[in-house]
C-alpha cells in the first residue's frame, strides 16, 4: 500500500519527541513542518548523507534486530537495537521516528507510514534547508557507499548517482564500494563531481608500487572551506579495509588502511598551518572504530561516520576526548544535520538531527525526481526492473548480525539451480539491501537492491571440513575482534544448510561450536560441495569442474520466477551462547 | 613517505642487515618464538622487557600477508643500541631481520616489508649496549577477507 501525502497527513501521527514529553498531544497530526522542526544555531551547518547504496527511489529498509558486539562495546551507539534503543533515545514506538530508527513493528508500521528515502526527497529538503541559511553557511557532505549496489546505481556505473550529487550541490565526500566500479570508471565519476565543485577527499589511500613501496596519495587529503565565516579543515577517511573486504584487483596499485598515525599529522597540520577553527573527520570507518579513534587521535571537533549504517539520533561525545561523533544511518532514510557555532577555534554551540526522508511527507525535487525517472524508466526498459516475479509470506530483509530470510532464500536459489547437490552455500555479510514487505511482490529491481556488485558470479567448489571452520572462525574474529581497529568485517557470513552455536566473546579463532552441515555434523576431513559468491574470486584452479561460475542475480531472477510465492525460514540457524540473541518474531512478526 | 626518502633512510639506517626467511626465503622447519629468541639473542622472552620507547607501526589488518610494511623507531640514543631484530610469533620461523646500528645512523628507525603466514604479534626487540633489551609488540591480522 502506498500512501498519498494527504493520506499520510491525515493519519493520526504522534512524534516520539511529543509523547515523551506531552501525552495529551499524542492525538497531534505529524506534518512536514513537525518534521522540519530544528533549533538553528551558529554560523555553520553541515549536511550529511552517507551509504545510500545507490537507493535513488525511495523504499523500505528496517533497521536490523540485532547489533550483536563483543562485551566490551555493549551499549554503545551502533549496538542497542529494536526496543532498547527507543527507551535509550526516549523515542514512543509506533511513531515516524520509532519507524525509522528501530525494527519495531516494522511491517505494521510500514503499511503506515509508507516508504523511506528517495534522492529527490532529500534533494528537497537540501534546498530548502540552503533557502533558510544561505549557501555560504552550508556544507553538503558524504560518506560514501553511494554511488552502486542497486541496478540503477550499478549498471550505470555509479553516473545515475553521480549526476544527482552534482544536482544536489554536494561538496565533499569519501568512498568505499565506489572502487568496486574500478580504478578508472572511480576517477572518471570523481572528474565529473569534481567539475561540479564536489571534491573526494582520502588521507588514507596511497599509491604502493610492485615491491610494496608506498608512493603519494592518491587524493587531497582533506579539504579547507570558508563556511560562514569560519575556516573547516574536513579530513577524509575512505573505507580503511577495501583492498580485503572487495576483490583486490580493483583497486590494484593502491594502498588504504586506517593509517591514525597520518591522520594526526594531519590535525595538526590543519591547527597549526592553516588555523582551521575546527577539524572535522569525514569518515567510512564505521561507527565503533571511529568511536576508538577519537581515543587515538586528538584535536578532530567533529567525526562524520560511515560504513556501518548505525542510526545515532543524539551526537555522542567521545568518554575522555573533545570529539563528537555522529552518523546518519544508511540506504537515504536520513538527512544529518549539524549546526554548529563557530569562532576563533572554538565550538561554542552545537544542535543535531536526523530528519527522516518520510517520502510521502516531505515532497520531491522536480528537477531530482525528472533525472531520476529518466534513468530508472532507461533500466526499467532494458531490464525489466518492474517486473514481479511471486509474492513473499515473510518479510524479506538482509540486515542483522548472523540471518535473514533473504540469505536463506539465496541459498535456497542457489542450491536448486545447481540441481540440490550443494552442502553449503555462503552468503556475505553485507550490510546493505532493502526490505520486502509481507504479502508483497518481488521484483527485479528488488533482487538487484540485494545483490548488483560487479563481482556478481558464484563459483562451486569443494571445501574439507577443516578448512571451512578456519574461514568462518577468520570471519567471526573480523565481526567479534572486540578491539575495533581489528574488526574487518559486515556482519557474519550467511551460512545456508548450516547451523552452529557461537560464543561471541570466545577465544579468537575458537569461537564456533557444534557445526552440522545439512543436520550432521561438521567432519573435519569431509569434502563438502560449497557455493561462494561476494567475497574476492576464488583462483581459477579450486574451481570444481562441471560448475559454471553465474551471476547470483540470475540465478535468483529465474528462481523467483518459477515461484508463485516464497516462503524462505524465519528461525535464525545460529545460536549465541553468549548474548541476546532475538528471533524475527521480536520485530517482525506482525502486520502481514 | 615518499619511496626515494624511504631507501635513502633504510640505506642511511642499516648497517648490517640479516634477513631471516619471513623476508627472504621459503620456510624450512617449523620452530617457536623461544626457540628463535634462544637461537638469536641467546635470551628468552621473560628476559626482554617491553617498553613504549620503541615503537612498531604496522597496519592492524594486512592487506596481503605476503607483503607487510613495518617501521620501527626509538626514543633511545643510537649510541646506545647496538642491534634491532624482528620477530612474528606464528610464523614457521619466527626470525625476520636483524639490523646492527651506528653512532652514524643519527637515529633508530627501520622499515621493511615482511611475510606473515597467520595473525600474529609483530614484535621488534631493541639489543642496548649495557646487554638488556627493550622491545615494542603490534598484532597483525591476517585474514582471507571477504564481507563489506
Amino acid at each position: 500500500m502506498n500512501l498519498t501525502r494527504r493520506d499520510f497527513i491525515e493519519l493520526a501521527i504522534v512524534t516520539g519527541a511529543y509523547l515523551a514529553t506531552n501525552p495529551v498531544s499524542a492525538l497531534a497530526k505529524m506534518s512536514l513542518s513537525d518534521l522540519l522542526a530544528f533549533r538553528e544555531t551558529g554560523n555553520v551547518t553541515l549536511l550529511f548523507t552517507t551509504d545510500l547504496h545507490a537507493h535513488l527511489r525511495p523504499h523500505y529498509f528496517s533497521e536490523p534486530i540485532n547489533l550483536v558486539v563483543p562485551k566490551n562495546l555493549r551499549g554503545l551507539p551502533g549496538t542497542v537495537t529494536g526496543e532498547e534503543f527507543l527507551r535509550m533515545y526516549k523515542i514512543a514506538p509506533g511513531t515516524l521516528e520509532a519507524y525509522f530508527m528501530s525494527c519495531v513493528d516494522f511491517p505494521k508500521l510500514a503499511r503506515k507510514f509508507g516508504k523511506m528515502g528517495g534522492a529527490p526527497h532529500i534533494t528537497w529538503l537540501v534546498k530548502k534547508i540552503i533557502s533558510e541559511r544561505g549557501r555560504d553557511k552550508v556544507l553538503l557532505l558524504d560518506g560514501g557507499d553511494t554511488w552502486v549496489t542497486t541496478a540503477v546505481g550499478t549498471f550505470t556505473d555509479g553516473k545515475a548517482v553521480v549526476d544527482w550529487m552534482k544536482l544536489t550541490g554536494y561538496d565533499v565526500m569519501v568512498g568505499h564500494w565506489e572502487f568496486t566500479l574500478g580504478k578508472e570508471k572511480v576517477l572518471k565519476r570523481i572528474k565529473e563531481l569534481q567539475s561540479a565543485g564536489c571534491e573526494f577527499i582520502s588521507q588514507n589511500i596511497r599509491e604502493v608500487d610492485e615491491f610494496g613501496f608506498e608512493g603519494d596519495l592518491v587524493f587531497k587529503p582533506y579539504a579547507i572551506k570558508e563556511v560562514g565565516g569560519a575556516r573547516l579543515g574536513i579530513i577524509g577517511n575512505s573505507f580503511p579495509f577495501t583492498p580485503i573486504a572487495n576483490p583486490k584487483q580493483f583497486v590494484e596499485g593502491w594502498s588504504f588502511g586506517i593509517r591514525e598515525d597520518t591522520l594526526q599529522e594531519y590535525v595538526n597540520e590543519l591547527k597549526e598551518k592553516h588555523k582551521v577553527d575546527a577539524v572535522i573527520l569525514l569518515s567510512h570507518d564505521g561507527l565503533l572504530l571511529d568511536i576508538a579513534l577519537a581515543k587515538k587521535v586528538s584535536g578532530i571537533d567533529i567525526i562524520i561516520s560511515g560504513h556501518t549504517h548505525d542510526v545515532v539520533p543524539k551526537a555522542y561525545k567521545v568518554p575522555g576526548t573533545n570529539t563528537i561523533v555522529v552518523i546518519a544511518g544508511s540506504h537515504g532514510k536520513f538527512l544529518g544535520r549539524l549546526d554548529l557555532d563557530v569562532k576563533n577555534g572554538r565550538i561554542r554551540d552545537l544542535s543535531y538531527k536526523l530528519y527522516p526522508i518520510a517520502s510521502n511527507l516531505i515532497p520531491a525535487d522536480p528537477e531530482a525526481q525528472k533525472l531520476v525517472d529518466s534513468y530508472w524508466s532507461e533500466l526499467d526498459k532494458k531490464l525489466g526492473l518492474s517486473k514481479e516475479l511471486c509474492t513473499t509470506e515473510v518479510m524479506l530483509y538482509k540486515r542483522d548480525t548472523f540471518f535473514s530470510t533473504w540469505d536463506w532464500l539465496v541459498g535456497e536459489a542457489i542450491n536448486d539451480y545447481y540441481g540440490g547437490e550443494l552442502d553449503v552455500v555462503t552468503s556475505p555479510g553485507y550490510r546493505w539491501g532493502t526490505v520486502v514487505l509481507p504479502g508483497e511482490k518481488v521484483t527485479v529491481d528488488h533482487v538487484y537492491a540485494y545483490t548488483a556488485i560487479t563481482y556478481p558470479n558464484v563459483y562451486v567448489l569443494r571445501r574439507t571440513g577443516k578448512q571451512l571452520k578456519t574461514v568462518w572462525e577468520d570471519v567471526a574474529d573480523n565481526v567479534f575482534n572486540p578491539d575495533p581497529f581489528y574488526q574487518q568485517g559486515g556482519d557474519m557470513s550467511r551460512l545456508w544448510n548450516v547451523e552452529y552455536e557461537i560464543e561471541v566473546n570466545g577465544p579468537p579463532y575458537n569461537r564456533l561450536r557444534n557445526i552440522t552441515i545439512g543436520g550432521k555434523p561438521l567432519k573435519p576431513d569431509k569434502e563438502y560441495l560449497v557455493a561462494v559468491y561476494g567475497g574476492p574470486p576464488p583462483p581459477p584452479d579450486t574451481l570444481e569442474p562441471g560448475y559454471k561460475p553465474v551471476p547470483v542475480y540470475e540465478i535468483l531472477i529465474n528462481y523467483l520466477k518459477k515461484k508463485e510465492s516464497v516462503k524462505p525460514r524465519t528461525e535464525p540457524n545460529v545460536k549465541v551462547l553468549d548474548a541476546p540473541y532475538k528471533p524475527y518474531d521480536a520485530c517482525y512478526g506482525g502486520g502481514s | 613517505m615518499k619511496r626515494r626518502e624511504f631507501i635513502k633512510l633504510t640505506a642511511l639506517t642499516a648497517l648490517g642487515v640479516f634477513l631471516g626467511s619471513g623476508a627472504l626465503r621459503s620456510a624450512s622447519a617449523k620452530i617457536t618464538l623461544e626457540e628463535a629468541l634462544k637461537k638469536h639473542l641467546g635470551v628468552g622472552l621473560s628476559q626482554i622487557k617491553e617498553s613504549d620507547k620503541v615503537k612498531i607501526k604496522a597496519p592492524s589488518i594486512a592487506e596481503s600477508g605476503a607483503n607487510v610494511p613495518i617501521q620501527v623507531s626509538a626514543d633511545v640514543p643510537v649510541e646506545q643500541v647496538e642491534s634491532l631484530h624482528i620477530f612474528v610469533d606464528k610464523n614457521p620461523n619466527p626470525f625476520i631481520a636483524s639490523v646492527d646500528f651506528s653512532p652514524m645512523n643519527g637515529e633508530v628507525f627501520f622499515a621493511t616489508r615482511i611475510k606473515m603466514g597467520a595473525t600474529s604479534p609483530v614484535r621488534a626487540i631493541l639489543k642496548l649496549k649495557d646487554g638488556t633489551y627493550l622491545m615494542a609488540s603490534k598484532e597483525v591480522k591476517v585474514t582471507v577477507g571477504g564481507c563489506g
